[in-house]
């Protein structure tokens, strides 16, 4: 819990006052009694048959607190609170350049991409809305970010291996796809599941430090293991290695804001999407819980008024 | 914070002892002469010569004297004849002890408690008066110890009683303590011929008098006059109240609506009667309880 008013908080020397001055007033009382023998019996019974003692502290108890709770209500108390983000956007994406056919990753890089990021759809809110990009040479697939999530992932899943890989343009395109250019453009994020070098186009980097000027971190995800392979497809079956670039991958999250995650196998892939998940999905915000200290300060102070007609009617 | 001294006047609330009929003192007379019966040897007597068991003199023979008295051995050495002559029997001495601390001014009834214990003192004065006899008075429960009245008889001795009982009790916040045992035993020195003691106090003050009243059990008839008021057995429901202690101004807030706490006072105060009335009992000590709100002249009638 934080206090937007902290300054108010020092109102609070005022309680030890008010108990000093509840004591002082007590006492000028006290010149009021009744001439009574047994007083000595009296204490003995108030000493054995002390049951109604803390009743007696009760009402100002009470209303100490009261004004210790209207005193917190001043200073503005806020909690934390987890809420999802109104129209958060959310831009996956999705490479499925020729090298995403190699299977280092069960079953291909491109299978375990789609179902991670099918998890992550899962995973978000259903006010959230998610778009797609799916590239290889060019961005061909697009998706405009809705809150349907069904089209997003009807995008995903229909994607086939081959091509070149042409970062740049795809993230150009995630970026004008989110509006980046408007000044007030709602909370967003891009995606980046790619597994290898950007061999066309526009530096992605350069994109990456676009992204950051309009506030919309790039999170990517560099797929497939070093020793992966594709086969060229001649006649005698040539392999050619396709290792990511995790090093292209960092830069671009790095430059952009984001976080750079290197999946190395479907499991973490799909748990990196996980915390990825929750992390665009909700934000920290603060609300103001000024009205229950309030509320709290008025209960206190009936419970101060009623225990006090109760037990402070005294013989003057 | 120290609290403030509490100095408080006694309540100037004095009934008086109320009227007191001469024939019901009068019949409060045979029951104290019996108790008196025990410690003195025969009938009481005036002063001067008289009938008793303590040779005066020898005195010769004169006509009108009773021939029963005639001393032989007397009569027979000198010739003549001669009488046994007596010393008295001596009147009878009265002790009052009569507590004045300020809890005796207290009363929620009729009068006060010290009003009661006027009344009866000035009976017991009344009755210890007649026929010779002399009353003293041990009164205690101020600041400077007891004060002591020597015994006087007839009209002095009820002068001087009439005037320290209009004195009235000791202010608030005066009272000594472990003042009654130290009365009993300042009348255990004082009192040397077995007479009659009359305790008159709400026995308060539980501090070391058992003992002492024993001892004077020994010698004298004894008379303990309890007196109470109501209000002081039962706290009655008046919510938050600040008590003070009239003797030791010491100050208790309590809040009198609590039934636990009430009900826990009524049995200590029980309690602590009940623990006075066995210990006198034990002593065989006369024990006449007077109340505030009640007759008490027919009460002391009634239990003496």
């Amino acid at each position: 819990m934080t206090f937007a008013d902290p300054l108010w908080l020092l109102a609070l020397v005022l309680l030890p006052l008010a108990v000093l001055v509840q004591r002082w007033a007590r006492r000028r009382k006290s010149t009021y009694v009744v001439r009574f023998p047994s007083a000595r019996t009296l204490q003995e019974a108030l000493a054995t048959a002390s049951a109604g003692r803390w009743r007696r502290q009760l009402p100002i108890a009470a209303l100490l607190a009261a004004l210790a709770a209207m005193i917190a209500g001043l200073a503005h108390p806020q909690v934390d609170q987890r809420v999802p983000i109104r129209g958060a956007s959310l831009v996956l994406v999705l490479d499925h350049s020729g090298s995403m056919a190699s299977n280092d990753v069960n079953p291909t890089r491109l299978v375990a991409a789609e179902k991670a990021a099918n998890t992550f759809i899962d995973q978000l809110p259903s006010s959230a809305r998610v778009g797609v990009v799916a590239f290889s040479t060019v961005p061909d697939v697009t998706q405009q970010p809705v809150t349907d999530h069904a089209t997003a992932r009807e995008a995903i899943d229909s994607q086939q291996a081959g091509g070149g890989t042409d970062t740049g343009p795809a993230l150009q395109l995630a970026l004008k796809m989110l509006d980046a250019t408007k000044r007030d453009h709602p909370p967003a994020a891009i995606v980046l599941l790619s597994d290898g070098a950007a061999n066309l186009g526009v530096d992605p980097v350069t994109v990456a430090a676009e992204a950051k000027r309009y506030g919309i971190p790039i999170y990517t995800v560099a797929l497939g293991t070093p020793g992966g392979t594709i086969s060229a497809g001649g006649p005698f079956g040539e392999q050619v290695a396709v290792p990511p670039d995790p090093q292209l991958m960092d830069a671009i999250a790095r430059t952009s804001g984001g976080r750079a995650f290197d999946a190395q196998t479907a499991d973490r892939l799909s748990s990196i999407y996980q915390t990825l998940g929750e992390r665009l999905s909700t934000t920290a915000h603060k609300r103001d819980i000024t009205v229950y200290a309030v509320l709290l300060a008025a209960l206190l102070m009936t419970l101060a008024l009623v225990s006090s007609v109760r037990t402070g009617a005294r013989l003057p | 914070m120290p609290a403030p001294p509490i100095v408080l006047r006694p309540p100037d609330a004095r009934q008086g002892p109320g009227p007191m009929p001469g024939a019901l003192i009068e019949a409060i007379d045979p029951a104290v002469n019996r108790l008196v019966a025990r410690t003195l040897p025969g009938g009481r007597r005036a002063t001067g010569v008289g009938f008793g068991t303590e040779l005066a003199q020898l005195r010769p023979y004169e006509p009108g004297d009773d021939v029963r008295h005639i001393d032989a051995a007397g009569s027979a050495r000198t010739g003549t004849l001669h009488v046994r002559v007596h010393v008295p029997e001596r009147a009878l001495t009265t002790w009052l002890v009569l507590d004045i601390s300020p809890s005796m001014a207290f009363g929620s009834s009729r009068r006060l408690k010290a009003d009661v214990a006027e009344g009866a003192a000035l009976v017991f004065a009344r009755l210890g008066l007649r026929r010779a006899g002399s009353v003293g008075v041990v009164a205690f429960g101020g600041p400077e110890g007891p004060r002591v009245l020597p015994p006087r008889g007839s009209k002095p001795g009820m002068i001087a009683l009439r005037k320290l009982l209009a004195q009235g009790v000791v202010p608030d916040g005066q009272g000594a303590s472990a003042a009654l045992g130290t009365a009993l035993s300042r009348a255990l020195r004082l009192a040397t011929r077995p007479g009659l003691v009359v305790v008159i106090s709400d026995f308060r003050d539980q501090h070391d008098w058992v003992r002492r009243l024993g001892a004077l059990h020994l010698r004298h008839a004894l008379i303990a006059i309890e007196i109470s008021d109501p209000l002081e057995s039962e706290l009655p429901a008046l919510g938050r109240l600040a008590v003070v202690d009239p003797e030791s101004g010491d100050l208790v807030e309590v809040n009198s609506s609590n039934r636990l706490l009430r009900e826990r006072f009524a049995a200590l105060e029980r309690e602590r009667r009940a623990e006075v009335a066995a210990e006198l009992r034990r002593l065989g000590v006369r024990h006449v309880q007077l109340s505030t709100d009640q007759d008490w002249l027919l009460e002391l009638g009634r239990r003496i």
